[in-house]
């Protein structure tokens, strides 16, 4: 597909506006962060000591590095300089400067939560496309029950239910962690024992994902078949199956293309419940420590860093559906 | 008017009758508040008692079995219930108000409130909703208040768009404009007129968002951030996970149950909305 | 031989519980070079009609019965591959909301060219495109407009785009369902125009299917006048416009304000139409008829052709009355 001259225009028009968007929330959440700590209840410097009797020393050496004795303007300018340096502070828990342990942490969720997102999408499209065009159906109907359901199930749950399946019953899959601890495996060996281990958690996402991805199918595909312009082409002559190929799909594509870049923008945090529950050493894992141990500084740092993302994903999906979709351009 | 009343009760039982959606979601809530509200009469146990028999198989004594301090599951999960629907109902209706007041004035007024309102939406929509939940409440601590107001003051933004749709479309009508022409005052025209006739798509977005907030609710009691001092459905969980797979009873009756309250208020949604774009419609 | 001979169509909707008679046993020829307006309310099964011969309804819930003949072939009994022949090469159609005639994701030209394709599937780029930008020129349209999206133009626009798109194949017939009815007088007007002179030019007959009685009388020269699914009366429009003699057709002209453009309930007629989904026992009128006789009731008065072509389906016409009286 291509853009006419005076589209180039209007796109970037577009863009600029969703990326002056997109900074004001990333503005926002840095804001945010910032506020909490000092609006929560207590000492602030507690907070980010990240326990209750903090040494002398450590209060002296926070109070100095974030300047919680200075003007409340002050304290934001040095907190933004710090961030801009890539400084998130240091982990109470672990006393490891927070970058390094959100590093090590973002490979494994990526792995799981960009492969489940995938085959979700894949699958759910399939089968909801495949569901409009047999609408009324005893498989439509089946489909649509069943997408009601896992759509009302919490994914932890479902993630429970299926270590009890696989684990107490089944026996097939590791409910466990990334790697088999006795294993030691290497090469090919490391790899399927890998897959092993990603195995039920990307099923469990799968699952929860695909009823998303079913029913957008679905409903933007009966929607688009009931549009006038169907008739108009229905009327000319031209076969269900090129208006169904051509015309049906790129309007119907639409929809689904922006759920899955809001979805990719919110992998981690859907992905984070799933992690818990199998123990993966991911960023929800990480999330789940920094909360029961209230360590501020890590969970800031990932709440960030998600926010950013998510304002970075969004504003890339404006852009495709800029694209794809001429008529976004014009408002 | 007798006449027409009961005509009315007649379209809307027929309206509900060929709605299957709407059907089966309006059955699942008698249950559910029958449940809720007289659920505690039928509870064998008091669900803060801790029994002497730990992690007890569904049995005749306890049809669900015990958790590993002794507490009956299925007394815990009758009591549950109306801590699920207490935070989906109070949630969703704080975001339905917050909702239907910054959408109205925005569709209604237009101009540069609309625009500012506008891309405070735009705003909240890119924000990670569920992280910054979790966020506050890991701050302000997880008193059963503190996270119904923080789903409801994230989750409006969806009722804003509907509602500020509606508005737009309504204040071009003609019953409006001579509103207008007769000299109501604007306010008074969005209070009595428009806000009444926007209503509907918000109450189906709202039994959506009840839904939403159960599961939220859910999510924050498996992180450990559940009020301690209610029973919910999510915290039976929590507490049974470290059991599973051998007491595979503790978590599976309270997940069951919460499927079947989202469920409810997913199925009462889909089916008005059904009601409201009969376009969609089987047979058509 | 006509152009177009419908004989005794009648199409029933089947829904869940029930049968809808959306249109009952109407007969009509539309001649080549005629053109021939059908006006009722909305529910009077006009646009069942249209959409019938055009096939278009959805063929799982409906039920056709009769014959309509175009150039002496039978759409109703025509395999999917001749009928996909004769669409749009035949008959075209311009539908009530043009905002929505074309896909609202593709170039207006590249829709244009697909379906250009389905009938000439190895006619060269060059020639199609110039095709096309010869046909929105006769519709007033730059040629801007071949690279332009729906969105883009405003309904008058894309009321000409549906029109060019409708006469590429330049078919012998034409439907325009609603086709000017969204479109304000000035515009509705100008467009109406250039439809008389391009189909004068082009030989193509029209039907118009409309509700706004001012657009058949300066468009057509024929008037079908359809209430519940039945024809009540038909004629040449200086006939029954001027001097209607079917009560239902008397109603509508007085409920219809004509400069004003204000649409108000029939003023002429109480009451509301009559459930379609209960077979008739008499007139589909007499429940709304100040002339109604105990007979209107009981029987279904037939369509008479009462001399140049004017047919009336009322028994007081019949029986030698006249509602003017």
């Amino acid at each position: 597909m291509y853009l006419l001259k005076a589209e180039v225009s209007q796109v970037r028009r577009f863009i600029l506006r969703r990326l002056f968007s997109g900074t004001i929330v990333v503005l926002f959440s840095v804001l945010f962060n910032f506020v909490i700590i000092r609006l929560a209840p207590g000492d602030p410097t507690r907070l980010l000591a990240g326990k209750d009797n903090p040494s002398q020393e450590m209060m002296q050496a926070l109070r100095a590095k974030y300047g919680l004795d200075k003007p409340i303007l002050e304290q934001f300018w040095i907190y933004a300089k710090q961030l801009l340096h890539g400084d998130f502070g240091y982990s109470y828990v672990s006393t490891a400067k927070v970058w390094d342990l959100i590093k090590t942490r973002i490979g494994p969720t990526l792995m799981i939560a960009f492969t489940g997102a995938v085959i979700g999408l894949l699958i759910g499209t399939l089968l909801g496309i495949f569901a409009a065009r047999k609408k009324g159906s005893k498989f439509d109907l089946f489909l649509c029950g069943i997408s009601y359901f896992f759509d009302s199930t919490p994914s932890f749950w479902l993630g429970l239910m299926m270590i009890l399946l696989f684990a107490s019953i089944l026996k097939w899959f590791p409910t466990y962690g990334m790697y088999s601890l006795r294993g030691n495996y290497t090469g090919i060996g490391k790899i399927l024992d890998l897959l092993k281990h990603m195995f039920l958690p990307v099923t469990t996402l799968v699952l929860i994902d695909i009823p998303y991805y079913f029913r957008i199918a679905r409903s933007s595909v009966l929607q688009t078949m009931s549009e006038d312009f169907i008739m108009t082409l229905r009327a000319t002559g031209m076969s269900e199956k090129k208006i169904f190929n051509k015309y049906v799909m790129r309007n119907a594509i639409i929809p689904t293309v922006t759920v899955f870049g809001i979805t990719l923008a919110y992998m981690i945090t859907g992905v984070s419940m799933i992690e818990i529950v199998y123990a993966w050493p991911g960023m929800g894992r990480l999330m789940l420590d920094s909360i029961t141990k209230r360590d501020y500084p890590t969970l800031s740092a990932i709440y960030l860093m998600l926010s950013i993302s998510v304002a970075v994903m969004t504003v890339v999906v404006d852009i495709i559906y800029a694209w794809i979709d001429p008529r976004i351009r014009v408002e | 008017m007798e006449k027409k009343k009961k005509n009315t009760f007649k379209l809307i039982l027929n309206t509900i009758n060929n709605n299957i959606q709407l059907k089966i979601g309006l059955i699942f809530l008698a249950v559910l508040l029958f449940i809720a509200f007289f659920g505690p009469l039928f509870a064998p146990y008091n669900p803060y008692r801790l029994n002497d028999d730990l992690l007890m198989a569904p049995c005749k004594q306890y049809p669900l079995g015990t958790d590993s301090l002794g507490h009956d599951i299925l007394s815990q999960i009758l009591y549950g219930a109306s801590t699920s629907l207490k935070i989906g109902f109070i949630a969703a209706m704080i975001s339905a108000i917050i909702g239907v007041t910054l959408g109205g004035i925005a569709g209604f007024y237009g101009g540069w409130i609309d625009q500012l309102l506008n891309e405070v939406m735009n705003i909240f929509l890119m924000l990670p909703d569920f992280f910054l939940i979790l966020m506050i409440i890991a701050t302000f601590g997880s008193s059963m208040m503190n996270v119904m107001i923080v789903i409801g003051l994230t989750s409006w933004v969806g009722n804003a768009r509907l509602m500020r749709a509606q508005a737009k479309a309504i204040k071009e009508r003609t019953f409006i404009q001579s509103s207008f022409s007769m000299g109501e005052s604007k306010s008074s025209i969005l209070i009595h007129h428009v806000l009444p006739n926007g209503i509907f798509p918000i109450i189906a977005n709202t039994t959506m968002n009840i839904s939403g907030a159960i599961l939220t609710e859910a999510g924050l009691s498996f992180l450990g951030l559940g009020d301690p001092n209610v029973v919910s459905w999510g915290q039976i969980i929590t507490a049974g996970k470290a059991y599973l797979p051998k007491c595979w009873w503790i978590c599976t009756f309270p997940g069951l149950m919460t499927i079947f309250t989202v469920l409810t208020f997913f199925l009462i949604g889909e089916g008005l909305n059904r009601v409201l774009s009969p376009k969609m419609d089987a047979n058509k | 031989m006509s152009l177009l001979d419908i004989r005794n169509v009648s199409i029933n909707y089947h829904t869940n519980d029930k049968t809808v008679y959306a249109v009952q046993d109407v007969s009509l020829t539309v001649e080549e070079e005629e053109s021939v307006g059908i006006v009722g309310e909305s529910g009077s099964g006009k646009s069942t009609l249209a959409m019938g011969i055009l096939r278009l309804l959805p063929e799982n819930i409906i039920e056709t019965s009769g014959e309509a003949l175009l150039n002496g072939e039978d759409i109703f009994s025509m395999d999917q591959e001749r009928l996909q022949e004769v669409r749009w090469t035949q008959m075209s159609v311009v539908f009530q909301k043009a905002m929505n005639a074309l896909s609202p994701v593709h170039r207006i030209g590249k829709q244009m060219e697909d379906i250009y394709r389905v009938h000439y599937p190895n006619e060269t780029k060059e020639k199609i495109t110039e095709r096309i930008y010869s046909l929105l020129k006769l519709v007033n349209l730059s040629e801007r407009v071949y690279m332009s999206y729906p969105h883009e133009l405003s309904g008058g626009m894309m009321q000409r785009v549906a029109i060019a798109l409708a006469l590429i194949f330049e078919p012998k017939l034409l439907i325009m369902d609603e086709a000017t009815t969204a479109l304000d007088v000035v515009t509705q007007t100008q467009i109406l125009n250039e439809i008389m002179n391009l189909e004068k030019n082009m030989k193509i007959a029209r039907i118009m299917i409309t509700h706004d009685m001012s657009v058949v009388a300066s468009t057509c020269k024929k008037v079908v006048v359809m209430y519940a699914g039945r024809v009540m009366e038909e004629g040449r429009v200086m006939d029954v416009l001027v001097n209607p003699r079917h009560p239902y057709t008397k109603g509508l002209l007085n409920s219809f304000p004509s400069f004003t453009g204000e649409k108000t309930n029939l003023k002429g007629i109480e009451g509301n139409l009559p459930d379609m989904s209960i077979y008739p026992t008499g007139c589909v009128f007499a429940d709304r008829c100040p002339f109604a006789k105990e007979r209107c009731h009981k029987e279904i008065p037939q369509l008479k052709d009462y001399g140049d072509n004017w047919k009336v389906a009322c028994f007081l016409k019949e029986e030698g009355g006249d509602i003017n009286e």
